[in-house]
């Protein structure tokens, strides 16, 4: 008897366990209402001292640290257009979801998914301060602090089998500072070729997961380990050093590099027009590539020929293939006064296949306008043999020459030895009592090097490389460099004016292989250097 | 009986677990509450909440001026400045060399530029402020400071003389950019931005205009006309409530709520003026009344001659933009063989005025309206005004619209066909502007004495500005503004 009331004991416990967890869950949790409201806020002025300790270990980091800027204008910016954020972004989840989730439902024998409630909340993401590094390579640096605690209602609706069930997620909490660069800097908008963003710290997230009304990430400890589990996910992917990369710029573009040769080969012009008033023309063909600041190049004049052979080479730097084209003039030449133009027409660079010769007759112009009436006129005719030869793949870096890494020296370089690379960026505040004309000059083992004048500026950029192949490292060299200045007029009573030196010991290099610093001058009153040496070894 | 109390208990226990369950949910939701509203309350703070927080222990570092600082953003602007500059003089040469072509006046064979540099100090960002004050607007004001060391040379080739070329340098603007941003629902939210440069405190922008060889300071009063020149454009086009709205983002949207439109007219009848300087050498000034709200439609008096306390007696009508910030301006001249001098000038604030009920107010004429330029405090007379000011309705406003559009249509018809001169019911030196949405420019004639001359040109972007000057006083300028091509209203609206 004993024994079998026991065994009614535990199976009608846990019967009524059942019973009462199912009641329970209709009484308390099915039955309660799901939507999601608005928090009230009230101005801080009026919140008691209670609400203020509670407050405190949220303070912005602006207010705590000197080296962090207040961007309250920005989270004020985004305050604003948060209810139009929120409704866009919502829609377009809503538009990329649908046909990932038509898609998928076949496969698991359910109805249908469908978004009961989609929105973020009325609580925007918040900077909690703002934080910039200065370092010296060509790139910014800045550490927002961001703290998004939201009040998003996401419903899930999973329909299968004829039952519903909902899915709930509520109260998103998401803190995180993440580190983002903008690098390498480059002269084309928006004048930076990649983002790199990384977690400075392990985020902090957390949030309410509702399944059928009940929260499951409110049962003790499995809160903790689901968020143990995201973070790690996250660090695994995003933690510092690990760095998630957005290209912005194709990098060839963004740097104009050259990535081919074009061999242009003047052959002759036929039929050209008489200009001169006496005799025949004296025609040469100028010719350049669109988009390009070298100086054009000439062929040698013809004198008083309307039909003349030139058989001249040129070789032309490519940087972009399909948008730059070629462009040919024919002038007449004149010992005095103007040279008049005979005609001219452009071959694009698309046109043409690699590593194939092509012979074009062209057919001269006025203008490159197809409209004009005058183009109609015969000006005679052009024989050039072009050639497109790109870099080989190998020869073209395919990312950016990254300044932090420090390129093998070129083949050839005696074993041991290796090539020095001097790079003199910019220089600040130098100042000369007569004139600021500033160059710098470098010596390095007896051998000089200069870098471009530039003149009245008290900040130059030269932006200047030097190298120097040498067969053993410069561990007790000095390199020598001085910022000089010289008259502008010629002067004979300043003509040259020192505005500071600076000697820097090699040996660090040595080690390093790369060094990019400031350095001050010396016999100069603010001024400073910043020089870029490397140690390229095979 | 065993199995009925066990199974009430179990009941009771499984009800508490939910219930516990429940209450847990309760718990952590509210704490994840009560932190997103204190991070929210921490977003932005003004000075009494940070001393409510802190206390007495509040950072020296913090301070909280009108203007928001952003010392992170310059930091970086200053870093990153001389990779805009050589993007910029890129594509500055692009757009611009060839409006330069364009606008070309004859007699002159080419106009390039022979050195763009927009110099090595960066832009500063003073403050920003955002507010809004209208639903689905944000309103974003920069206190933006900029003194350049650009150089700007253009080369002038001329068939006639050689190469004259023109440095402009030392260009320094300060000025409160406003920027509005219209919200949309759509990604990426902003369907269209204004740009505008507030009116208080009033923008400036210098430059030195240099003529490398050449004598452009000989010409007297060259220099003048062309400040005065740059002046209107500035202030026609760019300065609030003008304003140059570009749509982005591809989302239709009804712009003509952000466009500038006529709200109401100012019916002024300029009755007299009394105690006048005298200006002649030999009698007395002959006065007349230039009066304007926008310098691009001014209007003038007759003149009166030989009087210092003239009686006019007549009524003008004009459009009023905005009545908030517009004002009404009277410039009193001497009408004179030569240069017409200016015997005082006065503003009245359009704010002033109650709609419909008509006032007469006189004022005191001033040299200039730029108080901290006013040296002599001498009395230069009154001027006596009746002013109403009437409020449109929509229809109203409509044939205004039409008007005004009417007018410029045909100054620009005016301005094609050679007339380039005073084409308009401004003073024979006034200001004379045709705007153009279809070049997407603005164009600006101004007539001088009505000497024979080449004339200039002037094209500007973003703040690349270029003048190119001949000895001559008759000019010829346009500014352009280059935006999207769909939708262009600088000063032509």
């Amino acid at each position: 008897m004993g024994f079998f009331s026991t065994i009614f004991g535990f199976v009608g416990f846990g019967m009524g366990i059942a019973i009462g967890l199912v009641i329970g869950y209709f009484l308390f949790i099915y039955f309660q209402p799901t939507d999601v409201k608005d928090p009230v806020i009230r101005p801080l002025v009026e919140q008691d001292s209670e609400t203020l300790q509670r407050l405190l270990p949220e303070i912005p980091l602006w207010v705590k640290n000197p080296d962090y800027d207040r961007v309250d204008w920005l989270n004020k910016f985004i305050g604003i257009m948060w209810p139009y954020l929120d409704k866009a972004i919502c829609k377009t989840v809503k538009n990329i979801a649908k046909p990932i989730i038509a898609e998928q439902i076949p496969k698991y024998k359910i109805e249908s998914v469908e978004f009961e409630a989609l929105t973020l909340g009325s609580l925007p993401p918040t900077f909690q301060g703002m934080k910039v590094y200065v370092t010296d390579e060509k790139e910014l640096i800045m550490e927002p602090s961001l703290k998004l605690a939201a009040n998003p209602n996401v419903t899930v609706a999973v329909k299968a089998f004829g039952l519903k069930a909902t899915v709930q997620v509520v109260d998103l909490q998401i803190f995180a500072s993440p580190r983002i660069t903008l690098k390498p800097l480059v002269p084309s908008f928006p004048c930076f070729a990649k983002i790199l963003v990384s977690l400075m710290e392990k985020p902090h997230v957390d949030f309410g997961l509702k399944l059928v009304g009940a929260d499951l990430m409110s049962i003790p400890g499995l809160y903790r380990f689901v968020q143990e589990l995201i973070k790690d996910q996250v660090a695994n992917m995003y933690l510092w050093p690990k760095t998630l990369e957005v290209p912005i710029l194709d990098p060839a573009k963004a740097m104009k590099r050259p990535v081919g040769i074009l061999h242009v080969k003047v052959l002759r012009a036929m039929k050209l027009k008489k200009k001169d008033l006496l005799g025949a023309s004296d025609p040469y063909v100028k010719m350049k590539l669109t988009e390009d600041k070298l100086p054009s190049k000439k062929t040698t004049v013809k004198h008083k020929n309307l039909n003349p052979e030139w058989n001249e080479e040129f070789n032309m730097v490519v940087k972009d293939p399909q948008s730059q084209s070629l462009e040919l003039h024919i002038y007449d030449w004149e010992q005095v006064g103007k040279h008049d133009k005979m005609g001219m027409n452009v071959i694009p660079m698309k046109d043409l296949t690699p590593d194939e010769p092509k012979v074009l007759t062209l057919d001269l112009l006025k203008n490159m306008d197809l409209n004009d009436v005058q183009n109609e006129k015969s000006r005679g005719q052009i024989v050039v043999e072009v050639t497109y030869k790109p870099f080989k793949e190998e020869d073209i870096p395919k990312d950016f020459e990254d300044s932090n890494t420090v390129q093998k020296a070129p083949e050839g370089t005696p074993d041991g030895g290796g090539v020095l690379v001097i790079v003199v960026h910019e220089a600040q505040d130098v100042e000369g009592k007569h004139h600021t004309n500033p160059y710098a000059r470098i010596l390095f083992r007896g051998e000089e090097r200069k870098t471009k004048h530039l003149k009245k500026n008290r900040d130059p950029r030269w932006e200047e490389e030097f190298t120097f192949t040498l067969e053993e490292p410069p561990t007790n060299d000095k390199l020598h460099v001085e910022v000089i200045s010289t008259s502008s007029r010629m002067g004979l009573l300043h003509p040259k004016e020192t505005l500071g030196y600076i000697d820097i010991n090699l040996s660090d290099v040595v080690n390093n292989k790369r060094i990019n610093e400031k350095y001050h001058l010396i016999d100069s009153r603010n001024g400073k250097i910043q020089i870029e040496l490397q140690w390229r070894t095979s | 009986m065993g199995l009925i109390s066990a199974i009430l208990m179990g009941m009771v226990v499984g009800i508490a677990l939910m219930v516990g369950w429940r209450h847990m949910m309760r718990y952590r939701s509210s704490q994840r509450i009560s932190k997103a509203v204190d991070i929210k309350l921490l977003a932005s703070l003004s000075r009494d909440d940070l001393k409510k927080i802190c206390g007495n222990s509040c950072p020296e570092w913090i301070s909280f001026p009108e203007y928001e600082q952003v010392k992170w953003l310059n930091k970086q602007l200053a870093k990153l400045w001389p990779f805009v500059a050589e993007a910029t003089t890129v594509i500055i040469r692009e757009s611009v060399e060839p409006l330069l072509e364009e606008y070309r006046p004859p007699g002159i064979t080419s106009l390039k530029f022979s050195k763009l540099s927009l110099g090595n100090v960066a832009p500063k960002i003073e403050g920003v402020r955002v507010q809004s004050q209208k639903e689905g607007q944000i309103i974003m004001d920069i206190d933006f400071h900029w003194g350049s060391n650009a150089s700007i040379i253009l080369a002038v080739e001329a068939a006639v003389v050689a190469s004259l070329p023109i440095q402009l340098k030392d260009l320094q603007i300060f000025a409160i950019v406003r920027v509005i941003f219209q919200l949309a629902e759509e990604l990426p939210c902003i369907s269209a931005v204004v740009v505008a440069l507030l009116a208080e405190p009033k923008p400036r922008i210098d430059y030195t205009l240099k003529a490398v060889g050449g004598s452009l300071t000989a010409i007297p009063g060259i220099s003048d006309m062309i400040d005065e020149t740059v002046d209107a454009i500035v202030t026609d086009t760019l300065q609030w409530p003008h304003r140059i709205v570009v749509p982005i983002g591809g989302i239709p949207v009804d712009l003509s709520e952000l466009e500038l439109k006529p709200q109401g007219k100012v019916v002024v009848t300029v009755v007299k003026a009394n105690n006048l300087k005298n200006m002649e050498m030999i009698g007395k000034s002959d006065p007349y009344v230039v009066l304007y709200v926008r310098p691009l439609f001014k209007v003038k008096t007759k003149i009166i001659n030989n009087n210092l306390n003239p009686v006019w007696n007549q009524t003008f009508e004009l459009i009023v933009e905005d009545e908030e910030t517009q004002s009404l301006i009277l410039e009193v001249f001497d009408a004179d063989v030569g240069q017409n001098k200016r015997l005082g000038i006065t503003k009245l604030p359009l704010i002033e005025l109650e709609p419909d009920t008509p006032k007469e107010v006189d004022l005191r004429l001033l040299p200039s309206l730029d108080m901290q330029k006013i040296k002599d405090k001498k009395d230069r007379g009154t001027i006596t005004v009746k002013v109403l000011y009437h409020e449109f309705n929509k229809e109203e406003q409509l044939a205004a619209l039409e008007e005004e559009k009417r007018i410029l249509e045909e100054r620009k018809k005016l301005k094609e066909a050679g007339v380039i001169g005073s084409t308009m019911e401004a003073v024979g030196s006034g200001v004379g502007m045709v705007g153009s949405g279809i070049e997407a420019g603005v164009g600006l004639v101004r007539s001088g004495l009505g000497a024979v001359g080449s004339g200039l040109s002037k094209a500007g972007k973003f703040l690349g500005k270029t003048i190119t000057g001949q000895s001559s006083s008759s000019k010829k300028s346009g500014s352009s503004i280059p935006v999207t091509p769909a939708q262009e209203n600088g000063g032509a609206n």
